[in-house]
């Protein structure tokens, strides 16, 4: 059984403009912070298990791969916040003029960036 | 139905809106946990206050990116019989990590 609800615009045949690139990016972020998410209850319930499993989570956080997932994960989180709030805005139909979603795109673009460094910097 | 859609919507905004200062708070604690050890991080869960935040902010990630998950299903999935499976697979994860997390947090809290 099919459901009669139109489905979203096919992602593969429509043109990329910026605002529609911002977001499927949202969409992504989100899907990967879900997972993220899994990920924190994980690593929640191994310092509530005791000592003996959080040596073992302490061991692999010190992997390479580890860190370029974290490093994903804090660019994922810091654009998801912030062009979600940008969202939020539009929820009141704040900033929804051409020009403004566009600057408002760009805002997004280099704080995320600037935060993310700031994380992994200092 | 289309009520239920509407409810869905505004709390997802809701949950939105009060993750904004809680991720800010858990980005700052995340960056001191790569300095502590085991048993400092079984102090900061024993502060009541950190605790009850940390709860508070995973209850309302996992709603809303259960509410988020749920939508892109409703978007991208046409078989409803589909739809019906992923939805379910989505609330099972939701109630085991909810689940899971209340115990572990309640586990961190009364370790001595």
């Amino acid at each position: 059984m099919i459901d009669n609800r139109p489905l979203s615009p096919h992602l593969t045949i429509h043109k990329k403009v910026l605002t529609a690139v911002f977001s499927i990016l949202h969409r992504i972020t989100g899907i990967g912070l879900s997972i993220g998410a899994v990920l924190i209850v994980i690593w929640l319930s191994i310092l509530a298990l005791g000592p003996n499993y959080f040596f073992i989570f302490e061991s692999i956080a010190t992997n390479l791969i580890f860190k370029f997932i974290l490093f994903l994960w804090t660019l994922g989180v810091f654009y998801h916040l912030f062009n979600g709030i940008r969202y939020l805005f539009w929820t009141y139909s704040v900033g929804m003029g051409l020009k403004t979603v566009y600057i408002s795109g760009y805002i997004v673009l280099i704080l995320t960036i600037l935060a993310t460094l700031y994380v992994w910097i200092i | 139905m289309n009520n239920s859609y509407t409810s869905k919507w505004i709390l997802q905004r809701i949950t939105a809106l009060c993750l904004i200062p809680l991720t800010f708070w858990f980005i700052y604690q995340c960056i001191s946990f790569q300095y502590l050890d085991y048993k400092e991080m079984l102090l900061f869960f024993q502060s009541y206050f950190n605790s009850f935040l940390f709860l508070v902010m995973m209850i309302l990630m996992l709603i809303h990116a259960k509410l988020g998950c749920e939508t892109i299903i409703q978007d991208y999935v046409s078989l409803i019989y589909l739809q019906k499976f992923f939805k379910g697979i989505l609330n099972f994860i939701t109630l085991i990590t909810l689940l899971l997390t209340i115990g572990a947090i309640i586990k961190l809290c009364l370790t001595l």
